[in-house]
């Protein structure tokens, strides 16, 4: 197993975990349970957003910076196979990927803000969702690019 | 953290990145088959050029100065900044570059 592997691997942990933690704040915030919430759907709504804001960064930072250094590899060894074989959506999936995450890099310190210091409680739910919707896309199409041609191979 | 830089920096970053994109304003180009960065925007060396990081930079930097002049301005004169700007520029962004890609799409 090569470095690259080892690396797209723990990539894909964090990004489980920012997966989770930020879909838990975007429920929670979006759709907020009545307590006590009793069912399953209902606990998962039910978790304290602003407890999940510091490890959201966190996990977004980490997640975008070894994304980042994996981009390399995807750039000399998977998008020339993409090319190839003519698999353009994917590849248009793939570059909005890249302007998804640099995206939500800007966004971070502007959610982090709202979260922690102000009673802009619109504002909050609405960069908490556009975040997720982001890592969600990045996730999924990470995930679909991984399996046209994942490293190693 | 002020509430001005965290607006301003959101609203220049988003608005910085797409015009570095659509213009190739990268601050420096990354060459992935020798490992090699080089000032401004550079044509492929033995391989492809990764402008990505270069236009991160532009933004982050540009974005970063806009946010501390907003910083230090008066309170009265950042008061009326709308927070919600923040997502509206991002969200009109993501749109621009996506129908910047289409083309992948209707292939």
């Amino acid at each position: 197993m090569n470095w690259q592997t080892v690396l797209l691997i723990v990539h894909g942990l964090f990004a489980v975990a920012l997966l989770g933690a930020i879909t838990h704040q975007a429920a929670a915030v979006l759709l907020p349970a009545s307590r006590p919430a009793g069912s399953f759907v209902g606990r998962f709504r039910a978790v304290p957003g602003p407890s999940y804001v510091n490890a959201i960064v966190v996990l977004y930072l980490v997640t975008a910076v070894l994304g980042g250094v994996l981009y390399t590899e995807y750039r000399i060894g998977v998008r020339t196979v993409v090319e190839q074989l003519g698999l353009w959506p994917a590849h248009g999936a793939f570059e909005l990927k890249e302007h998804f995450a640099a995206i939500g890099l800007g966004l971070l310190p502007a959610y982090w803000y709202c979260w922690r210091f102000t009673g802009e409680p619109r504002t909050r739910a609405v960069l908490t969702a556009f975040l997720a919707v982001i890592v969600w896309w990045n996730f999924l199409v990470g995930h679909i690019l991984n399996n046209i041609r994942g490293f190693g191979v | 953290m002020k509430p001005a830089f965290a607006i301003v920096f959101a609203v220049v970053y988003a608005v910085v990145y797409v015009v570095s994109v659509l213009n190739n304003y990268a601050l420096f180009t990354y060459h992935p088959a020798i490992a090699e960065f080089g000032a401004g925007v550079q044509k492929g060396k033995d391989g492809p050029a990764m402008y990505w990081y270069g236009w991160l930079a532009t933004s982050a930097i540009v974005a970063s100065v806009a946010g501390a002049l907003a910083a230090v301005l008066p309170e009265s004169a950042t008061r009326r900044l709308w927070p919600g700007l923040t997502w509206l520029v991002a969200l009109v962004a993501l749109a621009v570059l996506a129908y910047d890609l289409r083309q992948f799409f209707l292939k």
